[in-house]
């Protein structure tokens, strides 16, 4: 066996006890800290399969968001107690969770190797996207039109959980954990994510990667109390959230009343409007993953 | 092309508009609703001779876009979609049951309306699978308006409908990963009979069937769609329920390989049967008006997993006429019934299905509302309910062989006049309020009558109709 | 076996045991997790499938950043709502 082949066992070990504890952990508190430790185990494995960009998505969505949402959450919710299904509903399940992997396993086995049609296609089409990176041009201009409805994901969130009557007690500020790990990653993400952002045209990064590191980012100083308040009864504030939805939707209009059509972008100007649109997604991304997991009752409601 | 991007345009900005300006949100998702309403309709006529009109996004060659396809079909949805929004939207803003005005109901509606529109017009697996997220949080997102009591029911929905998305997902990452491309057309050209392909298609329908609440994965409907605030019944029912429906019927009739399609096509309308029927059970045996309108909407999609799948067994393109049909039949009048149902409960003030007692002296309005409505929805004749089964018993006739499915439709069609006269044959008794003591909204419950004439107006329509239909059902 | 096998298994694992685990627990945080391992599954098999050829295929790893941002959005968004609703829940159980 092979060195790769060893660290690709261990890291595949790694990942399964990792999943079990997080999945099949009695206290709930546990299961959060193996489910953070997954996420950084699965960065390592997306940088293994030469995926820079999923890494630090990864590192920034799996490890930073959600780890801090799931520990909050789980402060509100300590006293639902856990009630275990009836045992033998547990023993036909894992059976056929068994028989179904082994089913599905022998299926996929037989998957064609190769690059895919339209990968390569996109691969050979980058030079003229007006990125050089693939994985931007992919976003930005071949499938911008899944990007842009993405955006509208993002501000939609935000917009379900504005609906809610929320617990009006403030977020875990007491959390020792929670606050030593944020005042130690808040600055970190922050400027990682700009840095991403500025290089993502040419390498890995770009909006998603930096919105989500920065949207941590902020999160993290919003629980040690260091941001400002952001209030969505405040224009600007509203403005911010909106402002990638807005521009892309413009410059698709725009691409299709004065030029070739929807979202086709004129030639010459295609670096220009995509960096235009990734600075105002990244900004709008990052606003609003931290008040989605971050703003109390009081900032979304009034 | 250009008529069917500004009906999608128009609500996308009017959602953005009304969440930026607060002022008068009502009025600009109002507009935008008309302004999209008349563009889809603009855009049915737009469409020459038989062939649907493609559209490449960013002027990349086929296999590399995302490709819009604007056909009859993909038309008559986009038309039907704003009727009904521009319909509810009215309701909302007449009617005193109405969602707050400090709630996002119109700009959550107004996304909603251009999701929809965005997936009809969608021929791309992965472009589906962003609609889907999207539709599904907006429709979750306007269930939690009515506040504490629907969170669970909300909560319920949103875990199921993002297993949902995990296996559609999985579907379409092993389909690609086989083929290399995303595009349905192009899939279909393509695509050969392995395992691979059998497994992720049936993974695909496997996600759609939860997300369309279809038997046996209708579990989540029933609570979501009876705890909503009324607008947002009617539109849960009527139009995001077929939102998967449309995606599935895509994958299942370009995609699938006959044998494959033959097998899964008599699961799916043995399923259909099953859901006729215990749809129709649980709906005459709930206690609550709006209970019983959600469950008949499980039974009415049985109707549509019967043609959907007899129509892949047989391979009966007449019969996906009558698929898309029942979708805007069903739409129609289920609008007209949860807007009844809804205005009905709110102005008794009590959800029990006993309110309606002697209705029909003090709401009569809404009560004929809900009695021609649910006509539609038994199938009598001329309404688009008779009409979307007499085609579907068509080839039944034929052989005698078929003449259990028929039998099953009868079965279903008793069912249905069950619970539609449970709440009629309540109506007529013997009030135990006088009229007076109530606080009557008549424009409102006149709004409520308007879909269920329509539906019964179809019949004047059926010639277009049907040749549209089935032109759309080609392509 | 090859690196990109071995990672479609075990995509395929976690997909199944977070499925798994969904059907089996009740707790709204235990299954918002078990359905984040199941998505993370999913997410494994797409990228080991997107490196099979020579280069790395650009489409499907942006799939996955896109899958990725959903996920985290619908996840905030469920979790905020198990919160609001076990506070609606324990307002009706102590009426003060």
């Amino acid at each position: 066996m092979t060195a790769d082949g060893f660290f690709d066992a261990l890291l595949a070990m790694l990942i399964v006890s990792l999943a079990c504890g997080a999945l099949y952990s009695r206290s709930l508190y546990r299961a959060v800290v193996f489910f953070i430790a997954l996420g950084l185990s699965l960065a390592l494995v997306w940088a293994r399969l030469s995926a820079p960009d999923l890494a630090l998505a990864e590192a920034a969505i799996g490890a930073g968001l959600t780890g801090v949402l799931l520990l909050s959450a789980l402060k509100h919710q300590a006293a639902e107690p856990l009630r275990p299904m009836r045992p033998s509903f547990q023993l036909l399940m894992a059976v056929l969770t068994g028989v179904t992997f082994l089913l599905v396993l022998t299926t996929v086995w037989s998957m064609p190797a190769g690059m895919a049609q339209v990968g390569q296609l996109a691969l050979n089409s980058v030079n003229d996207s007006g990125v050089e990176h693939p994985i931007t041009a992919v976003l930005l201009n071949f499938r911008a039109w899944d990007t842009l409805l993405e955006l509208l994901v993002v501000v939609l969130a935000l917009l379900g959980v504005r609906q809610l009557k929320l617990p009006n007690d403030r977020l875990p500020v007491a959390w020792p954990l929670l606050l030593a790990w944020s005042k130690l990653l808040a600055p970190l993400s922050l400027l990682l994510g700009v840095y991403l952002l500025w290089r993502g045209a040419d390498a890995p990064g770009g909006a998603f990667q930096a919105g989500a590191l920065i949207g941590s980012g902020l999160l993290m100083l919003k629980l040690v109390g260091l941001a400002p308040t952001t209030p969505w009864s405040h224009w600007g504030i509203r403005l911010l959230v909106l402002l990638g939805s807005f521009t892309f939707l413009l410059v698709a209009m725009a691409t299709d009343v004065f030029g070739a059509g929807w979202l086709t972008y004129p030639p010459g100007w295609n670096k220009a409007l995509i960096l235009l649109i990734e600075v105002a997604a990244t900004a709008s991304i990052a606003l609003s993953l931290a008040m989605l997991a971050g703003s109390d009752h009081r900032e979304l409601n009034q | 092309m250009s008529w069917a991007l500004l009906s999608l345009a128009s609500p996308l900005l009017a959602a953005l508009l009304a969440l930026m300006i607060r002022h008068g949100a009502d009025r600009i998702v109002l507009g935008a609703t008309l302004i999209s309403l008349i563009a889809a309709v603009l855009a049915l006529a737009s469409i020459n001779g038989e062939q649907p009109v493609s559209l490449n996004l960013g002027g990349w060659e086929q296999p590399l876009a995302i490709r819009l396809e604007l056909g009859h079909l993909s038309a008559l949805l986009m038309i039907l979609t704003g009727t009904l929004h521009l319909l509810v939207g009215l309701y909302n803003r007449v009617s005193d049951h109405g969602t707050s005005s400090r709630s996002d109901y119109w700009p959550l509606s107004a996304l909603m309306h251009a999701v929809l529109l965005a997936l009809w017009l969608s021929r791309d697996l992965f472009n589906w699978f962003v609609t889907l997220e999207l539709l599904s949080l907006a429709a979750v997102a306007m269930v939690t308006l009515s506040g504490p009591k629907a969170y669970a029911a909300a909560l319920h929905y949103l875990m199921l409908s993002l297993m949902a998305s995990l296996f559609y997902l999985l579907g379409i990452a092993l389909l690609y990963g086989q083929e290399g491309v995303l595009d349905i057309n192009q899939l279909a050209q393509q695509l050969t009979d392995t395992p691979i392909t059998r497994l992720s298609l049936l993974l695909m329908t496997l996600g759609l069937m939860m997300k369309a609440a279809l038997w046996p994965l209708y579990l989540w409907l029933p609570d979501a769609h009876a705890n909503a605030p009324t607008a947002v019944s009617a539109l849960l029912s009527s139009l995001v329920v077929k939102g998967p429906v449309f995606i599935l019927w895509m994958i299942l009739w370009h995609l699938a390989p006959a044998p494959f399609a033959e097998q899964l096509g008599l699961v799916l309308a043995l399923f259909g049967g099953v859901a006729l029927l215990a749809g129709a059970w649980s709906a005459m045996t709930t206690p609550y008006l709006k209970t019983l309108v959600a469950y008949s909407t499980v039974a009415q999609l049985g109707y549509v997993l019967i043609a959907l799948g007899l129509s892949l067994r047989w391979q009966a393109l007449e019969l996906a006429t009558a698929l898309w049909l029942f979708i805007i039949a069903h739409a129609l009048a289920k609008v007209s019934a949860f807007l009844a149902a809804g205005e009905m409960q709110g102005t008794y003030g009590r959800k029990e299905l006993t309110v309606v007692k002697g209705a029909t002296l003090t709401m009569p309005v809404a009560m004929f509302a809900f009695a021609i409505a649910g006509g539609s929805l038994i199938g009598l004749p001329p309404s688009g309910g008779f009409l979307a089964k007499w085609i579907l018993l068509q080839p039944m006739f034929t052989s005698p062989a078929h003449w259990p499915w028929a039998f099953t439709i009868l079965a279903g069609t008793l069912a249905s006049a069950a619970y539609v006269f449970r709440v009629v044959s309540l109506s007529f008794d013997q009030p135990d309020i006088t009229p007076g003591s109530l606080t009557q909204n008549l424009p409102a419950q006149w709004l409520s009558l308007l879909p269920a004439l329509l539906v019964w107006g179809l019949a004047l329509l059926s010639h277009p109709l049907l040749l549209w239909l089935s032109r759309g059902a080609v392509v | 076996m090859t690196d990109v096998q071995l990672f479609v298994g075990l995509g395929l694992l976690l997909w199944l045991l977070g499925l798994h685990a969904v059907m089996t627990h009740r707790h709204t945080i235990h299954r918002l997790i078990a359905i984040n391992v199941s998505g993370s599954g999913v997410f494994l098999v797409m990228v080991s499938l997107a490196s099979r050829g020579e280069g790395v295929d650009p489409v499907m790893q942006a799939l996955v950043v896109t899958g990725l941002v959903v996920a985290v959005c619908a996840t905030a968004f469920a979790l905020r709502l198990g919160s609001a609703r076990q506070q609606s829940h324990d307002e009706a159980e102590s009426p003060s």
